[in-house]
């Protein structure tokens, strides 16, 4: 199950965080996202030599806690998209799949003139959007 | 290998793996130590390491290596056992609380910069208690039974010189129920090495007894092992120790009883032979001895292929025992724990290669057996001499997991040791420099323990994210947060608050608002509870206004707050508290000086729109200083100029926004503004003195305003207060007032407002933000930034003011009495009143007389009006001025109306602004007028539109055709028609037909349209004769029904006034020329029930009318029409006369050309050469050869009939000129006498003629205004008119 995703702007400022949990644990689910983005930053400066790293956007497993796993994708334009979940067994073309319907989302939230850059996420369609993503999350397609 | 000393790994397990001797001691013994302070172990302590033992060291193999540091660990027997885990979690606790003393202290200090932190080295950023804390905790499950190098390689018995029968006294020291377990129990070897030493004190007495009891020793125990050892040389008194070892060692000892006062210098150095020669004489070479010994049985068992083979079979057979029965499996005979112990002595020993050997052998075995914890332990082992061999990293990383995995399966009651296999395993990696790979270990050890460890775990993973390369920042901050977090739980506060702290210079200013909130509640929190109450406040101030929190996060953060504040228990002022948020943009200052307000909207008008109404009105500013007969009192405004003026007595509003940024209500007591006054006496030098004022405001501002001393006359100034509850989310505007009592300066600093009983929060008003100033235009330059100052004069009467009935919508035309009413409220009188109104056009003053007249009955139609005289010329119709009576005047206290007409002259949104000007009749203050400012916004709706069109009459030169069409613009209301009135004496009206009544005439419906039609009759005196035709008057009653209702003067004075501007205006729009002719149209609205409007009278202005027609001139012929003549007598001769009116505003030249004959149609070409065709229109045959002999007057014409003899010939011959040329002024009428001949009788038509007209454009007058004369052709020719002259045969 999918317990968060979240946008971080370019300057590691949060745009959008949404927790699919129940519990009050909106506290612990932005520490585990913004000490992702040190992984994040480890992983962008010291590219792996191997594998076709240029223009990959999908970052793959970030690190595993205790309970969760995180997962990253990074945009061209340095936006960060962060999933974390609590499958111990996710298979890297879900979440894959899941990252590039998250972009195409993100791309139209922010493609509305009325969205102000760098800002807060408000959209409601966006919002709607991700959580049928998220429900939708391990089957084949999203709706 | 590498430099164990380089790597504090290396140096701790230098220090933590090396021999222990077990000390056994008597009561006497102890004693004798414990006068210096110091039991016996502890005595010895300062000489147990060697820096530099140098000694030569041989193993198993034969390559002899020297120890260079070397440490021997002295243990009392009782202690040689596993600490209780209550007991070491206690001990553990004291150490962090202890700790945490030094940590409340270290709070008060700043934080240091993040960048200073970076370039520290972790040794010197951690804090130096954390070593001793994983010290400890090493420390807690030493003396393991499945571990060897704990167990005691030596025993020293220690018997006092005093005590009886010392030899007996020796052996029963080592009576086995003394004894530690592990000895009792089998795990170890209970033959140890025994020293025996006899503790002599010198100042007992002689050495005599002391040397007797040693020589017993000896002869007991054997020479070697015995040993005496004089202490207590000194008598005590004052320390004579220069440099005290056990200072350094022992720092925490108590310092009430001197340490070593007892002891010489002698005695040290008799302490630190005993020592060397215990370890470089004894341990050492017993170790190396058993090294020796066990490697050779090891070698015997266990080496070897055929060995291995046996000992394979022999495990295999075991396999089905028990997993659990490993404690009891090996006792210290058996060959895995002599291998174990091989193995640990080669270490303690420093010659790894044998040892990881051993454990490598030893590491198979416990697997095949299943002892998991021995085998972890043998791994553990194996890992740290990797380390120590510095060979293969993977190896030791290999080994450090599988021992930390293994121990981890037998929590709980392996846990302590994962902790410890945790942290040597954490410090490989630190030690290679992969702080990271630390911080994971750190991170997993912190889940097995108690919080308490878990928060020092935590709190090294964060140390190690912080020194990892790359730095990880997040990740250290996050880890202090878990830390501060397992404090807290373990009731740790002062650690908590110094990790938040730590994490806060990570967090801070970042935009992750919950994580940031988090931090700086918590921190508030723990200062609240370690009673730091103000860096609380201050932590609790950053997260009140959470707009981003749910309501009850928010509730809760306030409700901390307010309790924090009560328990600091003063009231606490903060700058800029975020509760409410002041929006500093949103401030308007509202004053008057000279310029006052009717009401609070009036303020919303641009000050230009006011000075520009004012400007003639108003006495100019410079003509005040220029003029040297002006009074003192006047020049000192001038000084004033910087600063702004009040009056004494009356407000200063200052309009602000307060908005709640949270989602629950807050309320806000007391807003008022913070304000300074000084008297006038003190502000005597102010124009020279403004800057360096200036400069103490802004010092004064870092202040809160309770420190402020200058406010302290509370009679000096009367500040509003306001009590507000503002709803989650609201904004609210308010307005404050500060009426100042004296006159001096008086300065606006700020706001405050109480939040609660003890939360004051207070906002100055920054220099640097742009105030909207409603009297903008000297506040840039005041020399104090944007501090507000005033200068406060004598107080002055002020006139309140308003206009009664003044309609909010209304319809155009609307037509009636506004009352003016002014009040004057002070005790002074005014005199010297002045008006401006904006809209002539809408509002004009009346005379007092008007209220007591009837209106609209007054204004019927006398029957000696008086003709008004025209208003003077100087009247703006822009802006009028109008000026009161001399003798008004406003008495203090007094009420004072003045009569207004209004006219809704045209639709739409109008803004009337109205000025009253007025002086203070006892001149004695700084200002000697005021302006009451008014302003009146009104909806005119659009009702009927008029329009008029007036063609002339083509029978009788004074008289027009008049056609008005009537439209209503409404959807509801529906108007009577009342009269309309031609305005001027020049013409009359008259209906037509004259007798008809008109019955639809008489209401217009809602979007109906009407068109009627009426009689102009010109009656200028000029055409006085014509008076003959029934004419009654300039205006027309409508109103067929005429239901008593009488008609309505427009000649009288508001009328009048209106009509003017009506007629200024419209003026100017108008397409066609100046004309004289205005109408004015009097209507009322039908039924005035169905609407809340009630206008009685509605006029409409149609000014400028003018005569329409496709030419420039209309002409009349007038000459007799029937005529007799006797033809027989002569030709008859008559006389006519051309009237022709030029209705255009130019000059225009007339050439009036007759024709003889008739061309039949109307020529294309106007163009006179091609006038003449070869058609005549008259074809009465006459007398061809006459026109030859009359007509040749002109040479010219002569050739014209010439050409034109064969021709038709008309009956009739014009005589005299056949052209003439006239030249008419603008708007003129010229008469041209013609003359014709009749030669014989009939009717003739005499429109032979032509009118051939040029515009002279000349005037510049005309140039302006092309547009006119484009509608008409600039020259042309008209035909005559028809005009049928019979002439009869007279007989």
């Amino acid at each position: 199950m999918i317990v968060c995703v979240a946008v971080v702007g370019h300057q590691n400022n949060p745009l959008y965080l949404q927790s699919f949990t129940e519990a009050d644990d909106a506290l612990k689910l932005h520490h585990i996202v913004h000490c992702s983005l040190d992984v994040i930053e480890e992983r962008v400066n010291n590219p792996k030599k191997s594998g076709p790293t240029l223009n990959e956007t999908f970052l793959g497993l970030l690190y595993p806690t205790e309970n969760y796993k995180v997962y990253g994708y990074l945009t061209n334009s340095k936006v960060k998209f962060i999933l974390v979940t609590t499958d111990l067994d996710v298979r890297d073309a879900d979440v894959r799949n899941f990252f590039r319907w998250f972009h195409s989302a993100y791309v139209d939230a922010v493609s509305n003139p009325f969205h102000l850059p760098g800002k807060k996420i408000t959209s409601k369609t966006f919002a709607s959007r991700i959580s049928t993503l998220v429900k939708s999350f391990g089957s084949t397609a999203p709706a | 290998m590498m430099d164990p000393m380089r790597s504090l790994l290396g140096r701790v397990l230098l220090e933590e793996i090396t021999p222990v001797v077990m000390v056994l001691s008597t009561p006497l013994a102890e004693e004798a130590c414990r006068k210096n302070g110091l039991n016996f172990v502890e005595m010895l302590l300062p000489f147990s390491v060697f820096n530099k033992i140098d000694v030569p060291v041989r193993t198993a193999s034969d390559q002899p290596y020297r120890l260079q540091m070397f440490k021997l660990r002295l243990v009392y027997a009782s202690d040689i056992r596993q600490q209780d885990y209550k007991v070491a979690e206690n001990h553990l606790k004291q150490l962090v609380s202890d700790a945490a003393n030094a940590a409340l202290s270290d709070l008060q200090s700043e934080l240091p910069q993040l960048e200073t932190i970076l370039s520290e080295t972790e040794l010197n950023f951690s804090p130096s208690w954390i070593q001793t804390f994983n010290k400890e905790l090493r420390k807690s499950v030493s003396f393991s039974e499945h571990e060897a190098f704990d167990h005691p390689v030596a025993c020293l018995f220690v018997v006092s010189s005093n005590d009886a029968q010392p030899i007996n006294r020796f052996v029963d020291l080592f009576n086995t129920d003394q004894l530690p377990s592990l000895l009792n129990d089998g795990v170890m070897d209970p033959k140890i090495l025994k020293q025996y030493l006899l503790l002599h004190e010198n100042h007992d007495g002689t050495m005599d007894r002391a040397t007797g009891i040693l020589a017993e020793m000896k002869s007991t125990f054997g020479s070697i092992d015995c040993r005496l050892l004089c202490i207590n040389s000194s008598d005590g008194g004052d320390g004579e120790l220069k440099d005290n070892p056990w200072l350094n060692v022992k720092a925490h000892l108590s310092a009430s009883h001197e340490i070593g006062s007892f002891l010489n210098i002698d005695d040290l150095i008799e302490i630190k032979e005993f020592m060397q020669e215990l370890s470089s004489k004894h341990i050492i070479p017993y170790m190396e001895q058993k090294i020796r010994f066990l490697n050779q049985q090891v070698s015997a068992t266990r080496k070897g292929f055929r060995n291995q083979i046996k000992n394979l079979w022999w495990r295999k057979g075991k396999e089905d025992a028990p997993e659990t029965t490993s404690g009891q499996m090996y006792t210290f005979s058996s060959m895995e724990s002599q291998i174990r112990v091989l193995g640990d002595y080669a270490f303690i020993l420093r010659d790894y290669e044998l040892a990881l050997s051993n454990y490598r052998l030893l590491s198979t075995d416990y697997k095949l057996d299943k002892a998991w914890k021995r085998y972890a332990g043998v791994q553990e082992m194996m890992g740290l001499a990797y380390f120590m061999l510095d060979q293969s990293r993977k190896d030791s990383e290999t080994c450090m997991e599988t021992a930390f995995n293994t121990y981890l399966k037998l929590v709980p009651s392996a846990q302590r040791n994962a902790t410890r296999c945790g942290l040597w395993w954490a410090e490989i990696l630190k030690a290679r420099g992969q702080y990271k790979e630390a911080a994971g270990i750190y991170f997993r050890i912190s889940s097995e323990e108690p919080p308490l460890h878990a928060a020092v775990m935590l709190e090294q993973a964060s140390y190690s994210y912080l020194f990892s390369r790359p730095t990880m920042l997040r990740k250290y901050g996050f880890h202090l947060i878990l830390a501060g977090n397992r404090y807290y739980v373990s009731d740790q506060r002062p650690h908590a608050l110094r990790t938040y702290r730590n994490a806060l210079l990570v967090y801070g200013g970042i935009p992750w608002n919950f994580i940031l909130d988090h931090v700086h509640y918590n921190i508030g929190r723990w200062y609240a509870f370690v009673g730091v109450f103000d860096v609380s406040v201050k932590h609790m101030l950053e997260i009140l206004a959470c707009s981003h929190q749910s309501a009850t996060t928010q509730d809760l953060f306030l409700g901390n707050f307010f309790e924090t504040v009560e328990n600091m228990g003063k009231i606490f002022e903060v700058n800029k508290l975020q509760l409410p948020v002041v929006n500093m943009s949103s401030i308007q200052v509202i004053y008057e000086d000279h310029r006052t307000y009717a009401s609070f909207a009036d303020l919303n008008v641009n000050e230009n729109l006011w000075k520009s109404l004012e400007e003639e009105m108003v006495p100019l500013a410079s003509t005040i200083k220029s003029n040297w007969l002006e009074s003192q009192s006047r020049l000192s405004l001038k000084k004033y100029d910087d600063s702004h003026v009040c009056v004494v007595g009356e407000a200063i509003k200052l309009d602000i926004e307060f908005r709640n940024p949270l989602q629950i209500p807050i309320s806000v007591f007391s807003l008022s503004l913070i304000c300074d006054i000084c008297e006038k006496s003190k502000e005597t030098k102010i124009d020279g003195g403004t800057s360096s004022f200036g400069f103490n405001d802004i010092e004064e501002l870092k202040e809160a305003p309770s420190c402020r001393s200058r406010i302290g006359d509370v009679s000096n100034l009367v500040l509003s207060e306001f009590d507000l509850v503002l709803g989650g989310g609201e904004a609210k505007r308010i307005q404050l007032d500060a009426t100042p009592k004296i006159e001096g300066v008086l300065k606006v600093l700020g706001v405050r407002w109480k939040l609660s009983e003890l939360v004051v929060g207070y906002h100055y008003f920054e220099p640097n933000t742009k105030m909207k100033h409603k009297k903008g235009k000297r506040v840039a330059r005041n020399s104090s930034g944007g501090i507000l100052n005033f200068i406060v004069i004598k107080g002055l009467p002020k006139l309140e003011g308003c206009i009664h009935n003044l309609p909010g919508t209304t319809f155009a035309g609307d037509f009636r009495l506004l009352r003016m009413e002014l009040r004057n409220q002070s005790e002074y009188s005014v005199k010297n009143m002045r008006m401006a109104i904006s809209h002539p056009r809408f509002l004009s003053p009346g005379n007092l007389e008007d209220f007591n007249m009837d209106f609209p009955c007054y204004l019927e139609k006398q029957k000696f009006s008086k003709s008004m005289e025209a208003p003077a010329n100087a009247q703006k119709f822009k802006n009028l001025l109008f000026y009161f009576p001399n003798d008004v005047t406003i008495e203090g206290g007094a009420t004072f109306y003045w009569p207004l007409w209004f006219h809704a002259s045209f639709s739409g949104k109008i803004s009337l602004y109205l000025s009253v000007y007025y002086e203070i009749e006892s001149c004695s203050s700084d200002m000697i007028y005021r302006t009451l400012r008014m302003h009146y916004d009104l909806e005119v709706l659009p009702s009927l539109d008029l329009s008029i069109h007036i063609a002339p009459c083509p029978s009788k030169l004074q008289e027009f055709l008049m056609r008005m069409d009537i439209m209503n613009r409404t959807s509801t209301e529906s108007f009577s028609m009342q009269q309309l009135s031609c305005v001027g004496d020049e013409l009359g009206i008259s209906r037509l037909p004259a007798n008809e009544t008109i019955s639809p005439l008489k209401v217009l419906h809602a979007g109906q349209a009407l068109s009627c039609f009426f009689k102009l009759k010109d009656c200028s005196k000029s055409f006085e004769y014509e008076t003959g035709l029934a004419f009654h008057g300039k205006d027309e009653k409508l109103d067929a029904q005429g239901n008593g209702k009488v008609l309505i003067d427009v000649s009288r004075s508001p009328f009048l006034e209106f009509h003017q501007q009506e007629r200024y205006h419209q003026g100017k729009t108008a397409e066609g020329g100046i004309s004289n002719i205005d109408f004015i149209l009097i209507s009322e609205l039908h039924d005035s029930s169905s609407t809340g409007l009630h206008p009685s009278i509605l006029s409409f202005h149609a000014c400028h009318c003018s005569i329409t027609n496709e030419i420039p001139l209309w002409w009349l012929m007038e000459g007799p029409r029937v005529m007799s003549h006797d033809f027989s007598v002569s030709f008859c001769e008559i006389d006519l006369e051309l009237t022709i009116c030029n209705c255009l505003n130019a000059e225009v030249s007339i050439r009036i050309i007759t024709n003889d004959f008739m061309p039949e149609t109307k020529l294309s070409d106007y163009l006179i050469s091609d006038s003449n065709t070869n058609q005549g229109g008259w074809h009465n045959v006459s007398l061809a050869n006459d026109i030859k002999e009359i007509s040749n007057v002109q040479g010219v014409q002569s050739e014209k009939l010439s050409s034109s003899s064969s021709q038709s010939i008309s009956p009739f011959i014009w005589c005299a000129a056949s052209s003439t040329s006239v030249k008419m002024q603008p708007s003129s009428t010229a008469k041209v006498p013609l003359r014709i001949c009749i030669f014989s009788p009939g009717t003739f038509d005499l429109s032979s003629y032509e009118l051939h007209w040029n515009v002279q454009s000349s005037s510049p007058s005309d140039k302006g205004r092309p547009g006119d004369d484009a509608m008409r052709s600039s020259s042309g020719m008209s035909q005559g008119h028809p005009f049928y002259l019979t002439v009869m045969q007279s007989h």
